[in-house]
């Protein structure tokens, strides 16, 4: 993931004809075809049927129908559901502020001392995407269960028996930051990789101590990043259901574990689709923060 | 990069293509519009090769060389594809996907029968089918299938509890309340499966296996409250968990302790009992989608699959008996020291079986048990 500088050479371009400026837009909203099309088959359509079946019922043999019921609505305003919902935000929180403190100083060591081998260094980052998150936690689950290489060496050095990994929310939690640190590292590391070093060196002509320089050049130059990792880790961190089921005991499960249930075991696909629409409107909210804390920055850049 | 609209244009030319696009494509949706009833009756097969297989069921059922016996003898190919749940079996029915051969559960059967989905059969087209029907009469007229005219037994489980002898002990006490136990806290699974972990409690308390009575129902969320401190999870990977070491104790189907005993490097630590309350019963069969383009095909699979030789290369295989007479032998030879694994004509007279409810009573139990595994 470079950033590469807008090319100015000379023979980039040739002879710049201007076109008519209506065909230009015409030019340009086509290309907006194939995005909307994409975006109205695979999500739009899927988010309509998603509503339509909230107020659906189900059949004797568990498929949903369309009806005019609001008791899926009325359902989720369950302490049960309420309880899950509380739980999965505290966890995706926790993962989200996990992947800042673990992010930050990776993205500022490649952004700044990686040198010639900074490319090299992101692809690195990159290559455990190359496995399914699927199977990389199965990976953890065998690494992390009672008996294996890992817990049986902890054991060995006076770690108490009773102690394990598997199945605990620090588990759910190492799960969900394990799979989504690499949204955090790579925004931090643009945003660090663009900022200007000449800046950093007025901070320190102006007998800025290091410290003082970085907070108050680097860490600003650098939030819209960490803004953009924390949404990027936030809100699939909190429909995420694989770590707490694959890594998670009884006690850990998440609102994407009982919409899962809803719609496979349970076969009450309304319910899971009203369960669906509701965490669906927390992110919305959650995202209309990041956007308007992304809009006062930018503000604030112009003035 | 600041895009000058032209607005009358875009806008409402972009506007009526989406809504065309989304008229065109909600058309999926109509799978979720209330169907018109189904023609009832279908005209009865031959067994005999009327195209390829198209075969759908549970990922490692079958022994793979069964399949290659099968193309070998006819001709023909088996294609195949796996469900992992009978929900998910029911979606992709339903979603139009047609199958020659299913293997829904007994619950199943009764479930896709009443509502027309499955081809009657006729046993006696099958020239296998007395190794079944003179030999196990409960067959014969199975709670969940009237005279089995829509499906044939395939295997046969039932569940118990299964638990590592050299952590708790050579017995324990019979009784589902062994899950209780102080030694194995921390290390006691349930399956992950609402039926299995409320029929369990049902027993437990006396109950009837499906209750959705909700008083009933309240004393089983308690019930479970009381053991959830003793639980590391819920999980339907029973064997994996006990080779891995994080179960001691786990509920458990009987199937999964001829794979558990045959990778175990050390057989000899795990036990295997049939509490005394009563254990839900359940069997897999063969039955046929009333869309089956090869309905023809399917019926001599189904024989084919139930002579004997074939019968005991699947009972290696995957470690469920099967009611053929014949391999009662092969499966007894597996499991010989768990002699509490196998389905007896007993078992099968308890009438302990996962059966089906109205809509209503099926999401009471559903609330009842997400309420139990979210816990406080």
């Amino acid at each position: 993931m470079t950033l590469t500088r807008p090319d100015t050479s000379p023979d980039a371009a040739p002879e710049v004809r201007p076109d008519r400026p209506a065909r230009r837009e015409r030019l340009w909203t086509w290309m907006l075809v194939p995005g909307t099309l994409w975006m109205s088959v695979f999500f739009v359509c899927a988010l309509l049927l998603l509503i339509a079946l909230t107020f659906g019922t189900t059949d004797a043999l568990g498929n949903p129908r369309f009806g005019s019921t609001f008791d899926n609505i009325v359902g989720i305003f369950n302490p049960t559901y309420l309880r899950v919902i509380i739980r999965s935000l505290v966890y995706a929180v926790a993962a989200s502020a996990i992947c800042l403190l673990i992010a930050y100083p990776v993205a500022y060591a490649i952004a700044r001392h990686g040198g010639r081998y900074k490319n090299a260094l992101v692809a690195l980052l990159v290559v455990p995407f190359f496995a399914n998150y699927l199977v990389r936690m199965y990976g953890w689950q065998t690494l992390l269960s009672d008996e294996s290489a890992l817990m049986t060496w902890l054991r060995g050095l006076g770690v108490p028996a009773s102690f394990h990994i598997l199945d605990t929310s620090g588990a759910v939690i190492g799960g969900l930051v394990y799979g989504y640190v690499v949204f955090m590292i790579l925004p931090i590391y643009a945003s660090l990789e663009r900022m200007d070093v000449s800046l950093i060196e007025a901070g320190r002509d102006l007998y800025g101590t290091s410290l003082r320089t970085f907070f108050a050049v680097t860490v600003p130059a650098s939030r819209a990043g960490a803004y953009a990792g924390l949404a990027l880790v936030f809100l699939p961190a909190m429909g995420d259901f694989i770590s707490a089921q694959l890594l998670g005991g009884p006690d850990n499960l998440m609102i994407g574990n009982l919409i899962q249930d809803k719609f496979f075991a349970g076969q009450n696909w309304p319910l899971g689709a009203a369960l669906t629409m509701a965490l669906m409107i927390l992110l919305l909210i959650c995202m209309f923060a990041y956007l308007r804390q992304t809009a006062r920055d930018a503000k604030e850049a112009t003035r | 990069m600041r895009m000058v609209a032209t607005p009358d244009f875009s806008r409402r030319r972009f506007l009526f293509g989406t809504a065309a696009a989304a008229a065109v494509l909600a058309a999926p949706g109509c799978a979720y519009m209330t169907p018109k009833p189904n023609p009832a009756a279908t005209r009865p097969v031959e067994p005999k090769i009327d195209g390829d297989l198209v075969y759908f069921n549970w990922a490692d059922y079958v022994d793979p060389s069964v399949f290659d016996g099968f193309q070998k003898e006819y001709g023909v190919k088996v294609i195949q594809s796996n469900f992992d749940s009978m929900e998910s079996m029911q979606a992709k029915l339903a979603a139009g996907n047609r199958y020659d051969i299913i293997f829904p559960s007994a619950q199943w059967v009764q479930k896709l029968t009443a509502a027309n989905q499955l081809r009657a059969i006729d046993p006696s087209s099958l020239k296998n089918a007395p190794l079944i029907f003179d030999h196990y009469p409960y067959f014969a007229n199975p709670w969940y299938d009237e005279r089995s005219s829509h499906s044939i037994p395939f295997s046969m489980y039932k569940t118990g509890i299964a638990w590592r002898k050299d952590k708790l002990g050579e017995t324990l006490s019979g009784s589902w309340s062994d899950l209780w136990n102080e030694k194995s806290k921390g290390r006691t699974f349930v399956l992950d499966d609402r039926d299995e972990v409320m029929g369990m409690l049902a027993l437990e308390q006396g109950y009837g296996l499906n209750t959705a009575n909700t008083d009933e129902l309240k004393t089983i969320i308690d019930k479970f409250r009381t053991l959830r401190p003793y639980l590391r999870g819920f999980s339907s990977d029973d064997y994996n968990n006990l080779l891995a070491g994080d179960a001691w104790m786990h509920q458990m189907w009987s199937g999964d302790m001829a794979s558990l005993l045959s990778q175990a490097s050390d057989a000899s630590i795990y036990g295997f009992e049939a509490p005394k309350e009563g254990t839900p019963i359940n069997s897999d069969t063969y039955a046929i989608p009333v869309n089956a383009e090869h309905p023809g095909t399917a019926l001599l699979f189904i024989d084919y699959m139930l002579r004997p030789d074939n019968v005991e290369k699947n009972i290696n295989y995957i470690g469920y008996p099967m009611p053929v007479h014949g391999t009662e032998d092969t499966y007894q030879e597996i499991v010989g020291d768990y002699p509490e694994c196998a389905v007896t004509i007993e078992d099968m007279s308890r009438n302990l079986y996962f059966t089906n409810d109205s809509v209503a009573k099926t999401q009471a139990r559903d609330a009842a048990y997400t309420e139990m595994k979210v816990g406080v």
